[in-house]
């Protein structure tokens, strides 16, 4: 990204009736088109890929066997020169390669170094989340680089420290590097994970079968490869008398950040959104609540920009203007509706796996079937299709739906990690 | 009638013009968001009364007056411009110089709502985020000849109208051209519609009149350039949807020695106004006006009713069918031609009402009359842009030396 002007696009009805006060818009951002292959970023980029080798990883065998197959994949799409390493996670957390705890560079003999290393990894011992990411914490400090990233993989519950102990190492996390975890298997917990990739900016997903995971992790890799600009942070400065509502990113997935924002001078925030790649794009919802202006008058409501430290990327302008024209002010942005029903289309999701493990079938219903409605209506066929799996669907219209009497644990765990992607529509 | 200098300002202006001190910002009469409102008597009774103060120059952003020593306006806090070098046709002029980011941030000035943040680069004020007035907020344009006042009213968030205003000198004599477009609202980029139109007949009509052409022939073509000009802005058939398509009404008057040409499409109006017979010289093409002709309302029904502001009549790439029309006028005797938009007229239909207001004013202060025509409407609610010139008859010189705006020059 030599060119750094990355383009922000603002989508909204700018129109309020009089005393209206809630300015609501959709903000594209997209990063430039670096138009030429990646070039090596050498000391700019640091990987760590955090393996659970405890002992539920051997029961069945495949799982420790794919999971060495799959991190030996990824090696192979670590870019030459970026620095690198391999941590065991136990109930402890131990360096695999190098084994001195410090990062190598990339390049043929250290990969081939790093998978004997991982080939001879062996099941056996706990499972303790927040050792691993301690660990992982140390070994990117001891490193000066500016793309740090961790692939986390468990196929198990976070029993051999406290959630206590977990929260700390993942605050103790935050802003050192991204995270994107996977779960192996139908044993582990899509809360504590995505507790991790929510705070860590990362991606949570299942890999039920574990022949599956060398293709993820490969991928996985290739766009963390991708990155090329770091600590990249949304920022919202608003007027006075005026306050940020909510700060969500909506696509390509909903990730609320409104309690995420640090400070950023008078009458503004930084919202991290961690690191860009070349051509990316992403859609946030900022909602910003304004001292209403006279008929006739318009407000800057906010000013929304991508920064990194002092640099600003790119920005846009979040409007407001008071009319008594009522074909205007009643207007909806289709941008803004559509992901208002996205965002809302995950809750429900959560709330009904919520309630159908709480043994609430009416509310389950309920919430699952608003899913299956809001899925429907905006053409996320993906969501409605993981819902299909979990609920019969009498009527998608409608939101008629009966709870399944058995659901595969795969299928539940598929439709709970994937429940905050979105899609987009026509703009 | 008094030999001694004028001390009454057309509009309360706190301090005394003698003594142009500074005058600080919570002094009533200017901090006060709403236009100070004047007693129409004040301008009626006395042709001199209506000279500006000569220590005052009218803020380019809201028309309120400066003092010559400040360099902000005290109403709307909007800097002082120099004068821009505008290059339009000879004799012609176009709007006045527009008060931009640019312009706020050199002068320091702060945002005249909060009274405490710089404007920023977008032309919004930095702490409280007020957009700043600028552009065509309020634009007044004096050719001495003839002179007009293009105002955003109070319930709208921009000016969708637009003036063009032009002065030449043909073989029967100074000849006075104005233009007045009123973007239609629901169409898109209405603002952008009415400039381009207003723009494009005025270079059309003037040199119609220099060359001695048939003006009505002339207006009708003056009219087609205009339609152009907002064809053009919807780009290639197809790429802007029908009710996207920007949109404008037309009225255009070119005054002669010897009479006036008037030539409309929608609702914008062209009046004669003198003492003895003061006449609309439009017919506006609306449903309003539609529903009077057909005799169902009168005309203060018709106006009440809700759709009496629907245009039948309009210059856009989704052709309203509607023909623009044209009318010869000779006037009885002297007087003044005036053309405005609906967020005059809306307030004071009839041309009767009109001429009591502008006269006698209107004859040689013609500037001075349109402010007060606006203020009127704005003080009777403002709830449309308002755009009035004033021409009057028989046009006398001196004519403008060349492209010029001399509502930047009233210091003495
Ligand atoms: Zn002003
Ligand atoms: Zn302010």
């Amino acid at each position: 990204m030599s060119d750094l002007g990355f383009t922000v696009e603002v989508f909204q009805n700018e129109f309020l009736p009089a005393g209206g006060s809630d300015v609501n818009a959709i903000v594209t951002v997209t990063s430039p088109d670096s138009g030429q292959p990646q070039q090596p970023t050498g000391a700019g980029a640091a990987e760590i890929i955090i393996i659970d080798c405890s002992g539920s990883m051997g029961a069945p065998q495949s799982k420790i066997v794919e999971a060495r197959a799959a991190t030996s994949a990824a090696i192979d799409a670590i870019r030459d020169g970026v620095a690198f390493a391999i941590i065991a996670g136990t109930e402890r957390a131990r360096p695999v390669f190098p084994a001195d705890g410090r990062l190598a560079q990339a390049g043929g003999a250290s990969r081939a170094e790093a998978k004997r290393a991982v080939a001879d990894l062996r099941p056996g011992g706990g499972t303790a989340i927040g050792q691993w990411l301690r660990l992982a914490g140390q070994m990117f400090g001891s490193f000066p680089s500016e793309l740090r990233h961790a692939i986390l993989l468990t196929d198990g519950k976070d029993e051999h420290e406290t959630p206590a102990d977990l929260d700390a190492a993942i605050r103790a996390s935050e802003g050192m590097f991204s995270c994107d975890c996977r779960g192996v298997g139908t044993d582990w917990v899509v809360s504590e994970l995505r507790k991790v990739s929510t705070a860590l900016l990362g991606t949570v997903d299942i890999v039920p079968d574990p022949s599956g995971l060398a293709a993820d992790f490969a991928a996985m890799m290739a766009k963390a490869m991708g990155k090329q600009l770091a600590d990249v942070s949304l920022r919202v400065w608003t007027p006075q008398r005026a306050s940020v509502r909510f700060v969500k990113q909506v696509a390509p997935t909903v990730e609320d950040l409104t309690s995420r924002r640090g400070p950023a001078g008078p009458q503004a925030g930084d919202y991290p959104t961690g690191a860009w790649g070349g051509a990316e794009s992403r859609d946030y919802h900022v909602c910003v609540q304004v001292t209403p202006g006279t008929v006739g008058q318009e407000m800057l409501a906010a000013r929304v920009s991508l920064v990194v430290g002092a640099d600003v990327l790119g920005q846009g302008l979040v409007r407001a203007v008071w009319t008594d024209d009522e074909a205007l002010s009643t207007r909806i942005n289709s941008q803004v509706a559509h992901y208002t029903g996205q965002a809302e289309l995950a809750q429900a999701i959560q709330d009904g796996l919520e309630a159908r493990k709480r043994g609430d079938e009416d509310a389950a219903t309920a919430r699952l079937g608003r899913a299956v409605a809001l899925a429907a209506q905006s053409g996320n066929e993906d969501t409605a299709k993981l819902l299909a799996k979990v609920v019969d669907v009498v009527d998608a219209a409608s939101g008629t739906v009966r709870l399944k009497r058995t659901v595969d644990d795969a299928d539940e765990m598929a439709l709970d990690t994937r429940s905050t992607k979105t899609v987009r529509t026509r703009k | 009638m008094t030999a001694e200098p004028p001390t009454v300002p057309i509009r309360p202006v706190a301090g005394q013009p003698a003594e142009p001190a500074p005058v600080p910002a919570e002094t009533p009469a200017l901090s006060s968001p709403e236009p100070p409102t004047v007693p129409i008597e004040a301008v009626t009774g006395d042709s001199a009364a209506v000279t500006l103060p000569p220590a005052t120059r009218p803020c380019p952003a809201c028309g309120q007056p400066v003092f010559a020593d400040e360099n902000y306006c005290q109403a709307c806090r909007a800097p002082m411009t120099e004068e821009a070098a505008a290059e339009p046709a000879a004799g012609a002029v176009v709007g006045g110089t527009p008060v931009d980011a640019a312009a706020w941030r050199q002068s320091g000035a702060v945002c005249g709502t909060c009274g405490s943040g710089p404007i920023d680069a977008d032309g919004y004020c930095e702490a409280c985020g007020t957009k700043a007035p600028s552009g065509r907020d309020h634009e007044e344009t004096d050719l001495l000849v003839l002179a007009g006042v293009s105002d955003r009213g109070l319930r709208h968030f921009r000016n969708e109208d637009a003036m063009a205003l032009g002065a030449t000198q043909a073989a029967g004599g100074p000849v006075a051209v104005a233009v007045v477009c009123d973007g239609v609202s629901s169409s898109g980029r209405p603002d952008e519609a009415s400039l381009a139109a207003a723009r494009a007949a005025l270079g059309v009509l003037l040199a119609a009149a220099e060359d001695g052409q048939d003006l009505a022939e002339a207006s009708t073509r003056a009219a087609h350039e205009a339609q152009q000009a907002v064809k053009v802005l919807a780009g290639p058939p197809g790429s802007t949807p029908p009710s996207e398509a920007p949109s404008a009404t037309f009225v255009s008057a070119v005054v002669t020695a010897t009479g006036v040409t008037v030539c409309w499409l929608g609702d914008s109006r062209a009046y004669w106004l003198d003492e003895s017979a003061p006449a609309q010289l439009t017919t506006d093409d609306s449903v309003a006006a539609a529903l009077v002709t057909a005799g169902i309302m009168s005309e203060e029904e018709a106006l009440a009713s809700p759709n009496a502001h629907v245009v039948t009549g309009w210059l856009g790439a989704d052709d309203s069918g509607t023909a623009p029309h044209v009318c010869t006028f000779q006037p009885p005797g002297p007087g003044v031609v005036m053309v405005c938009s609906d967020g005059l007229w809306n307030y004071q239909p009839d041309a009767a009402g009109l001429a009591e207001r502008a006269l006698p004013a209107a004859r040689t202060s013609p500037l001075a009359a349109a402010r007060e025509l606006v203020e009127f409407a704005n003080d009777s609610g403002g709830h449309d842009n308002i755009t009035v010139v004033l021409v009057p008859f028989p046009p006398a010189g001196p004519l403008p030396a060349g492209p010029h705006d001399v509502t930047r020059e009233l210091t003495p």
